[in-house]
Order: C-alpha cells, then sequence, then structure tokens
C-alpha cells in the first residue's frame, strides 16, 4: 500500500542519511513520464504495468501552492495582474486604476488616467531599468492603451497617484489583452474590433501629429495630469480575426498568438503582419498562454470548463493534445510556468484557481479561496494570482 | 311364344272348333317338333323323379292352364270343359315308373293288383291280358314292390313304340295363325294413338328443370374433378403453416416437445441424478431459471408414481382454453422507433446552447426583457424593479444602470453599432437612451442625434396626438409619450426606424417612428383583432404585425396587406422573423409555437406543442441555425431549424435542448430569451430577477 507519502518517507530517510541535515520534504514521483497520483499498486493496475517489473521511479520535489498572503485589498474587480517583477505586483483595477504593490503587500503607486475598467496590465521592463525606474503599459476598455513610468526608489506608506507620459490610441473598442515582446520595445493590443495593433515602446515622441494632439488634450482636460502626455499611434494591424480578439501572446521575437470568440487561434510573423497558421476549435477562446518546451504549446482556454493544450508542431491535426477539465464554468486565463515546461495555472468563473501537470490529468492544486469568479490570473515566479470582487 | 297367345286370348276361336283335337294348319311342319317333344310329357308323372327326368318345358297349353284362374272370365266355360278332359285322363292314369324298370323282374308283375284293369283303357288291358301276368316291380330307392297297372303299363308299352304316352293326345295339331293381316284390313289395334304420345312427359319436364336449376346453381359441375395426388410428403412438417392457411385457419402449431433424452427414463444412469447439494441450489434460482424435470430412479417402471402435476396442468390448460380470446384480434406489429421521423443526431448539429455557465445578478425584481447589442460585447435588461442594467457578456459585470423609475416592459437595442442606443417601453411610454458603450465620436453623434428641437405644434384637431416627442433631461435621452400605454418596441435592421405597439390604441395602435427626423405616424388603420408584436422585414421593406389570432405582412412600400397568416392560436404572444425573411415563427399563450414558411401556405408549416405555460418569447438565431422559445414553465427550449436554399426542400427542424435552471417566481417562469448575435448562446431573462447564458 505505499502511496506517494510512504514514498516521499523513503526518499526522505534515505537523503537523510546521505545528508545529516536533511529537511524532510514531499515528493512527486514518475513513472513512465507520468506523475503517481493514487497508491502504487492501483497506478500499476491501472496502467497495465506488470508488478513482476523492475520499476523505475523519478522523484521530483512536489509543488504546492504557496501560503496564501493577506488579500490585498481593491475598491472594485481586479482584472489583471502581473507578478512578473521579483519586488513589485501590477493590479489594474474595474474603477479604472492601476496599482503598484511592493513586496506584494502595501500599494506604493495608483497608475491613473484611464476612463474605462482597466483589462490588462503588464511591466515593461522586468528587472529595474539604470534610471531606477519600471515602465508599465495597462489597456483598457476606454479604447488606449496607457504607458506609466515610476520611480522604484519609493518611500512606503504613501501611495502616489501617477499620470500616464504616453497614450497609445486607436482601437475602436474595448482592448482585451495586452501582451509585450521578448525584446521589450513592442507592444501588441487585442481588441474588441478584431485586430491587433502593434505599438512601439519609444520613438514617434517627436511626431508633430501627436503633440498636437497632446496640446488639445492638455487644454480640454483641464483636471489633467501636469506631466506632459504623448500620443503614440500603431506601427501595425494585424487583421483576420472576425470576431473579439480575446487574448494575444508573445512568446519569440517573431511570432505572436492570439484566441478570438471567433473560434480560432492563429500565429502572425509580428515583423511582416502576416498570418502564419490558424487554427479552428469550435469554442469561444477567452485566454491564451505559451510555454511548455520552447514555448512551443499552446494552452488555451474558452467559453467551456475545459483547458486544452495543442502543438501547432502537429501536423494535419486540430486535436488538442492534452484537456484538463476539472473546473465547472468557463475558463477566464491560464498561464504557464516561466520557467517549468510541465505547469500551467487556469482560473475560471467558478471561483478555482487550478495548478496543472501536464503529466497528470488531475490538478495538482485547486484553490477556492475567491468568493466570485477569477476574472484574470498571471502566475509569476512565486505563483502570485489575483481576482475579482 | 306365350306372349301372342295372350293377346289373342279375347279373339278366341269361334265356338264348336277345338284347337287341340283338330287344328288343320298349313304351318304344321315348320312349328311342329316344339309342341310335339313337349305334347309328348305332357301328363302328370306320380314319380316326382320321372316328372324331372322328363323335365318338361310348360307348353302352351299347360301355360294356359296355369292362368287360367286370371282368366275365368273371360274363358268361356265350353272351353274349360274341354281342357278338362285331358287332364282329368292325366290323373287317372297316373303310373309308378322307375329307372329300374326295365330291366326288373316278373315276379312283381303278378302281384300287382287286377282291379285296377277294370277301368283302365282298352288298349292297355289288351297287353296285360296278352302277357298274361301282372307286372310287378321292385323300387330300390323306396325299397317297395309296385304293381304296374294296366294304363300304366300301355303308356310304357307306347313310350317303348316311341309313341306319345297317352293315346289322346296329338302331337301335331294344326296351326291357327292368330296374327294373319294380310287380308283382315285392320291393324292388330285400331285405336287412335293417344294424345300422351305426342305431349312431352310433365314429369320429364319437372326433371329437367330441376336439373337445369341444379346446374345453374352449380351443384351440378361439369368439371372433371381434379385427380387429387395420392401422395403425400412423409417426412413434411406438421408445423408448416403454409400448408395449413388453406383451411382458413390462422393455423399456430404448438411449439415441438423436445425428445425425451436419457435423463427422462425411469431409470437413468447415474451421472444424470443430481446431488442433494445440486437440489438444493435449484431452490435459490428464480422459477424460471430452474429445470422443469429433476431426473430419479425407480426400481422398475411400475413404482414410477403418478405425474403429481397433472391435475395442475389439466386446470391450467382448461383456464388456457376459458380465457383464450374467442375474437381474432388484428394487431399491428410496428415497430415504435420506425414511425419517428428520421431526424439528425444532435451531435451533427453542434454548436448549440447547452449549458449555463454565466449569470448576471443584480436586478432587484423580475427581468421582464433583454436585448443584446449588435456586437454581442453587451446586453440591457429591464425589469420590473425599475431599472435598465447594461451588462458585459464577457464577464458578468453590471456596466450601468439607469434608475428609470417604472416598469419596463420591453426593451431593445438599436441594431446599427454606430448608435448605441436603447429603447425601453418604460411605465406607458417609449424612453430612448444613450447606453454609452461607444467611442467619443459615437457618443456625441448619439447625443445630437437623442435631442429632440423645438417641438412644432402639429395641429391635429380635436384628436390628441398618438405620440409626442419630449426631451428626457434626466437620461440624456427622448421620451415619446403615447396615447395609449405602448407594449413593445422593434428596430429596423438599419437602425433608424422603430416600431411601437399600443394594443389598445384601436386604429393608431401600430406606430412607426422615425428616430432621425423624429417623426411618428400610423400607417396601419385596420387590423384584425388586438396588436402583439410588430416587427420589420430583415431584408425587405415588409412590416410583419401579429395580433392575437393573425400575422398580417405588409409591404410598406406599396402600403398594402400582402399575407395573411392564420394561426389557429388562442392567443399569440411572440413573433421573430428568420433572417432569411420567408420564415416567421409564433409563440402563443397555450404554449404552442407554430412556424410559418411563408412560400408554402399561410397556415402552420409546422405546430410545436412543447410548453405547459405560456411561451413568452420566441427567437431565431442571426447566423446559426437556431431558434429558441421560452416559456412560464421556466424553461427555455432551443431547436434547430435549418432553412435550405432550395425551394423545394422544406425546413429541418429539430428539438435540442430543455435549458432549465430559472426559478419560478410569483407563477411566471423565463420572460424572454436572446441569442448572442455571433456565439450559438442564449440568454435567459428570468422572474426570478436573474439573466442566464447558456454555452455550447
Amino acid at each position: 500500500e505505499l502511496s506517494r507519502m510512504g514514498l516521499s518517507e523513503i526518499v526522505n530517510s534515505l537523503l537523510l542519511s546521505a545528508e545529516p541535515d536533511h529537511q524532510a520534504q514531499p515528493f512527486d514521483f514518475i513513472v513512465d513520464g507520468e506523475l503517481v497520483r493514487m497508491p502504487l499498486h492501483q497506478f500499476l493496475l491501472a496502467k497495465g504495468i506488470s508488478a513482476e517489473r523492475v520499476l523505475e521511479l523519478e522523484y521530483i520535489k512536489a509543488v504546492a501552492p504557496r501560503k496564501q498572503e493577506p488579500p490585498l485589498p481593491h475598491d472594485d474587480w481586479v482584472s489583471a495582474v502581473d507578478g512578473s517583477n521579483p519586488s513589485f505586483i501590477l493590479t489594474g483595477c474595474y474603477d479604472g486604476l492601476a496599482r503598484i504593490w511592493k513586496d506584494a503587500a502595501e500599494c506604493t503607486q495608483v497608475l491613473e488616467g484611464h476612463s474605462g475598467a482597466i483589462t490588462s496590465a503588464s511591466f515593461i521592463n522586468k528587472g529595474v531599468e539604470t534610471d531606477g525606474s519600471l515602465h508599465v503599459v495597462t489597456g483598457s476598455k476606454d479604447r488606449s492603451l496607457r504607458l506609466f513610468k515610476f520611480d522604484t526608489s519609493v518611500t512606503i506608506g504613501s501611495s502616489k497617484r501617477i499620470g500616464a507620459y504616453k497614450i497609445l490610441p486607436g482601437h475602436t473598442s474595448s482592448i482585451q489583452s495586452i501582451a509585450v515582446d521578448p525584446s521589450r520595445n513592442m507592444i501588441c493590443s487585442a481588441s474588441w474590433d478584431t485586430t491587433i495593433k502593434l505599438w512601439a515602446v519609444e520613438g514617434s515622441e517627436e511626431d508633430s501629429d501627436t503633440v498636437s494632439v497632446k496640446k488639445r488634450r492638455m487644454n480640454s482636460d483641464a483636471s489633467g495630469p501636469e506631466e506632459s502626455q504623448l500620443e503614440g499611434s500603431a506601427s501595425s494591424t494585424l487583421l483576420g480575426h472576425t470576431q473579439c480578439v480575446s487574448s494575444v501572446a508573445w512568446p519569440e521575437q517573431r511570432t505572436i498568438y492570439s484566441a478570438s470568440w471567433d473560434h480560432s487561434v492563429r500565429q502572425w510573423d509580428a515583423q511582416t503582419g502576416r498570418e502564419t497558421w490558424n487554427m479552428f476549435c469550435g469554442k469561444a477562446l477567452n485566454c491564451l498562454d505559451c510555454g511548455g518546451e520552447g514555448s512551443s504549446l499552446i494552452a488555451a482556454g474558452g467559453s467551456d470548463p475545459v483547458l486544452r493544450v495543442w502543438d501547432p508542431r502537429k501536423p494535419g491535426t486540430t486535436a488538442p493534445i492534452f484537456q484538463f477539465s476539472s473546473h465547472s464554468s468557463w475558463i477566464s486565463a491560464c498561464k504557464w510556468h516561466p520557467s517549468s515546461w510541465f505547469h500551467l495555472i487556469s482560473s475560471s468563473f467558478d471561483g478555482k484557481v487550478m495548478l496543472w501537470d501536464l503529466r497528470t490529468a488531475w490538478p495538482l492544486a485547486s484553490v477556492d479561496s475567491h468568493k466570485d469568479k477569477v476574472t484574470f490570473s498571471i502566475c509569476g515566479l512565486p505563483f502570485a494570482y489575483f481576482w475579482g470582487k | 311364344w306365350g306372349a301372342p297367345m295372350e293377346k289373342t286370348r279375347p279373339r278366341s276361336p269361334p265356338a264348336g272348333r277345338t284347337p287341340p283335337t283338330s287344328p288343320p294348319t298349313t304351318r304344321r311342319g315348320a312349328t311342329a317338333p316344339g309342341p310335339r317333344t313337349t305334347t309328348t310329357t305332357r301328363h302328370r308323372c306320380r314319380s316326382r323323379t320321372v316328372a324331372r327326368a322328363l323335365a318338361p318345358t310348360p307348353t302352351p297349353t299347360a301355360w294356359r292352364r296355369r292362368m287360367m284362374p286370371r282368366r275365368k272370365r273371360a274363358t268361356p266355360p265350353r272351353t274349360r270343359l274341354r281342357r278338362g278332359t285331358p287332364s282329368g285322363t292325366c290323373r287317372s292314369s297316373g303310373t309308378r315308373t322307375r329307372s329300374t324298370s326295365v330291366t326288373t323282374s316278373q315276379r312283381g308283375r303278378s302281384r300287382s293288383g287286377t282291379g285296377r284293369a277294370e277301368s283302365t283303357a282298352s288298349s292297355a288291358a289288351k297287353i296285360t291280358m296278352m302277357t298274361g301276368t301282372r307286372l310287378k316291380i321292385w323300387d330300390d330307392y323306396n325299397a317297395e314292390e309296385v304293381k304296374i297297372t294296366k294304363e300304366e303299363a300301355k303308356i310304357i308299352s307306347r313310350m317303348m313304340k316311341g309313341k306319345t304316352p297317352h293315346a289322346n293326345v296329338d302331337p301335331y295339331p294344326d296351326y291357327v295363325d292368330w296374327f294373319e293381316y294380310a287380308d283382315k284390313g285392320h291393324p292388330l289395334s285400331n285405336a287412335p294413338e293417344p294424345k300422351r304420345r305426342f305431349v312431352p312427359s310433365k314429369w320429364e319436364q319437372k326433371k329437367v328443370v330441376k336439373l337445369v336449376r341444379a346446374i345453374r346453381k352449380g351443384w351440378i359441375k361439369f368439371d372433371k374433378p381434379k385427380d387429387e395426388p395420392n401422395y403425400y410428403l412423409l417426412w413434411g412438417d406438421d408445423t408448416d403453416t403454409a400448408d395449413n392457411k388453406r383451411q382458413g385457419l390462422s393455423y399456430i402449431p404448438a411449439p415441438k416437445p423436445n425428445l425425451p433424452g436419457h435423463e427422462e427414463s425411469y431409470n437413468p444412469s447415474v451421472e444424470y441424478i443430481p446431488t442433494q447439494e445440486e437440489i438444493d441450489n435449484y431452490q435459490l434460482m428464480y422459477e424460471e431459471d430452474r429445470p422443469k424435470f429433476i431426473p430419479r430412479r425407480f426400481e422398475s417402471l411400475r413404482s414410477v408414481p403418478a405425474y403429481e402435476k397433472a391435475l395442475r396442468e389439466g386446470f391450467d390448460r382448461c383456464l388456457d382454453l376459458y380465457l383464450c380470446p374467442r375474437t381474432r384480434k388484428k394487431r399491428i406489429n410496428i415497430d415504435p422507433e420506425s414511425l419517428k421521423p428520421k431526424l439528425p443526431s444532435k451531435k451533427d448539429l453542434r454548436p448549440y446552447p447547452r449549458t449555463c455557465y454565466l449569470e448576471f445578478k443584480g436586478h432587484g425584481g423580475p427581468v421582464t426583457s433583454l436585448s443584446v447589442e449588435a456586437t454581442g460585447q453587451w446586453i440591457a435588461s429591464g425589469s420590473s424593479d425599475g431599472t435598465i442594467r447594461v451588462w458585459e457578456v464577457e464577464t458578468g459585470r453590471c456596466l450601468k444602470v439607469f434608475n428609470v423609475g417604472a416598469d419596463v416592459h420591453h426593451i431593445s437595442w438599436n441594431p446599427s453599432p454606430e448608435r448605441p442606443i436603447l429603447a425601453a417601453i418604460v411605465g406607458r411610454d417609449l424612453l430612448l437612451l444613450n447606453a454609452e458603450v461607444g467611442d467619443e465620436e459615437t457618443q456625441v453623434r448619439t447625443k445630437e442625434l437623442l435631442h429632440v428641437g423645438e417641438p412644432t405644434p402639429e395641429d391635429d384637431g380635436d384628436k390628441k396626438p398618438a405620440v409626442r416627442w419630449v426631451n428626457n433631461d434626466k437620461f440624456d435621452g427622448i421620451t415619446l409619450i403615447h396615447h395609449r400605454a405602448a407594449s413593445t418596441v422593434e428596430w429596423h435592421s438599419k437602425g433608424d426606424y422603430f416600431t411601437t405597439v399600443v394594443p389598445t390604441g384601436e386604429s393608431r395602435a401600430v406606430l412607426l417612428h422615425q428616430l432621425s427626423k423624429k417623426h411618428s405616424h400610423h400607417p396601419f388603420r385596420k387590423l384584425p383583432g388586438l396588436p402583439v408584436a410588430a416587427v420589420f422585414h430583415p431584408t425587405q421593406k415588409m412590416f410583419f404585425v401579429a395580433t392575437k389570432k393573425f400575422v398580417q405582412v405588409y409591404d410598406l412600400q406599396k402600403a398594402e396587406v400582402v399575407k395573411k397568416l392564420e394561426s389557429g392560436l388562442r392567443e399569440i404572444s411572440s413573433i421573430s422573423i428568420h433572417p432569411g425573411g420567408d420564415n416567421v415563427i409564433v409563440g402563443s399563450k397555450d404554449g404552442k409555437l407554430c412556424w410559418f414558411d411563408t412560400d408554402l401556405s399561410t397556415r402552420p408549416y409546422k405546430m410545436l406543442k412543447n410548453h405547459s405555460k405560456d411561451i413568452t418569447s420566441v427567437t431565431f438565431h442571426r447566423r446559426y441555425p437556431l431558434f429558441a422559445s421560452s416559456s412560464e414553465d421556466c424553461t427555455a427550449h432551443v431547436f434547430h431549424g435549418m432553412v435550405y436554399a432550395d425551394l423545394n426542400q422544406n425546413p429541418l427542424i429539430v428539438p435540442l435542448e430543455i435549458l432549465r435552471g430559472h426559478l419560478s417566481s410569483d407563477r411566471r417562469g423565463v420572460l424572454d430569451c436572446k441569442f448572442h448575435p455571433r456565439q450559438p448562446w442564449l440568454f435567459t431573462a428570468g422572474a426570478d430577477s436573474m439573466i442566464r447564458l447558456y454555452c455550447d
């Protein structure tokens, strides 16, 4: 009756005999590339492995959710979160404000300016820049993107309000998703108006047109921030989707993936702006992320409770290679682990966040501390997550 | 010989003529031999043996004598007298002759009596006298001595001489030709031929009539009877019903019993006998699985007991006979599955709404109506709690709340994406609202559009105007004040025209409004009943008005009725037009849904009785071949409704799904349902103040 716990004890005792200062910890075990999630004899029966055989067990550290930190209170639904920066967490809220949280405890900056709910937010540069400031982009339902810049050396205790230094208008409908390219120079945004637009982070500030627009805006909006605002225009537009583009991902320099409510996942060439691959899955898709080995697998969830993983390298088929179906409502967001090939996390309208491993069909962990729908989740290094309401 | 004699009897010869004695005849020679031989033996002998030996054939005379008593009267007495003479002679001269008489000795003769000789004739006496001795003959047969009289002796002597025995008999009488007609001049009978000889026989005719009748009736058949083969199939099965069908009976053969095996022997081998354990196991089995026969062993056939179930089975058999139906019931054996129409599988008709994943909560009262924005990003709902809410479809978040302060009966989103305008029936009037969801330019245009200039005082005479356009300052919208309470509002697909229905408005019941010109008019004066709803044709300039029983189709350009669809329903509650425009569905308050194919007929193409309570709303999907109906019984039904471009092919209607989930509140269920314009999703508005989104 060996279960995971028993096996872990064996491994721990073995390790303890090798190193006297070893701390006991839980392990996961892999047989033939599959995680053992039940007692060993049941697993052997289920897989049809003969008990006569020599069984090779590979042990890895068990992935367990961290302890829940004290929640960061918001006034309204939290719609976006980015925890990719080691010291800051960026959240977007339905009240039109983005917030910077230092060390997941205190709100240091409030990024204001959007007139509609923020739908997505992202750090542009992950590390602290040389001049000690961080760049942040937010997309909103008011059809615009805003770029913010804030100083990282801010004293704790005062939440400073910061306005955007650059506005990127151009979409005709609400922005659904934002992705930043790996070189941190380009932003792509997906919108309800069926287009994906690419924006350059730097440059074109000296454009005379944008200046004039800026002036007019400054004049008309008297209560606006005093800092100078610039306007940029899209460097290119990717046309092809027929309905709302709900999610974009930019895993490599040249390729952009997008998911849409027209049931398709498309791959775009970022340089030429042409569509290079597409796939139809029969469901309206809400979220998409690329990850896995070489960032080549696509995980997407949509208007059904199944999280699917496709391999675009597989020719001639649109069947998903993995399906995870423990949720009970729409999948609202999904994210691959930034460093692990096997782990991904998904959130659903049923209020649960689930951690998945590609090597087993059961969720590794499920977090259901949210009261209502989990609208957006982004997993960074410490598996941070945020929720609505 | 006899017959002519008979006939001639009445015509007997004239008196005085004695035929036997003196018949002078010309044909004597020709007819002589027969009578002659007979006449020789004509006498009657006392000895039977002699009479037999002589074997006389009846002569005419003897025959005649035998006939005598019958002909007594006809015969003259004289004739009798004459005949009596020879017969009397014959009797008196009876002799006893023996076969041995010739060889007999003379000793018997001497003993015979002489007394008899006195009365005998002269010639015989002479012989006796001549011999001088009395002849006596020993009769061996009777063992006695017979005396021969003189007469007998005479006869014997005559016979020995070859003469006739009696001297009085003339062996050759003359032939009398009684039938000689040649010179008579008359036939035998002069009587005329009787009439009956010429008249067809009555009895014969009756017989013929009977035969004819029998032939006509078919009792007599002239066909040759078929040759029945006198062979039969020796190994044939009597269960062969084909053979028994000729009897006209529905012959059901009894099932053939199995042939008995070894185990049914009275003394089977030991291996057939079940052990006690097996017998106990039989008790645990079901009655029908239990073996019917358990083999047992008996010492001898004599010790086999009577069949213990005989009485029971006899009773069962009688009961079967008693209870068996006396009439033949003709039952049609049809597989009920084959009666169902062949419908495609539900799997092939995906996608269609199946499961509820999103709930839009927030209203404080029954949600009476909802409407989806043209792009499908937002929905608007109106409730009895006096609010209009705008929701985000993607997340289920309530974006805006308009507190209009009165019951919202119907709400409709402008189908043009450039005009985010909501039209809602609030209280008794129509309210046009800016939903404030577009970009700045759109907002500006919408604000301009939703502003009524100086109301020009139109003098309608003494009549109250049907509609007045008034600015609504509270919501920056327009209120259209109707003369009576309006019930529904529908937009034209271009988003400029809209229509409101005022059920009690009589001649001004259906109103057409133009948003850009802020103008209203009421072109439909006459309606067949109270109007319920009015819809624009999706592509053409047509207009549908649903009254309680009918659906009128108007041509807006020609301003005339094109069609009148007769629903046959009790009361129409809602109507929806297929995006193609040729098909109309109508929901009724008795839970029925009618599909009209306007090209086909003005009668319903299909009538679906699917709901148990009132249908509140019916709707078509704009892209997918789907339609849905919602009802007060807390369910919404989703159907596949495929309309083919080929006019010869009828629309295909397949029921797909019953969507449940809404709770009944105040005996009201689902109050409205609308499809998402682009996804196969269905929104339902319930009386439990909830909006549900059903996804595929």
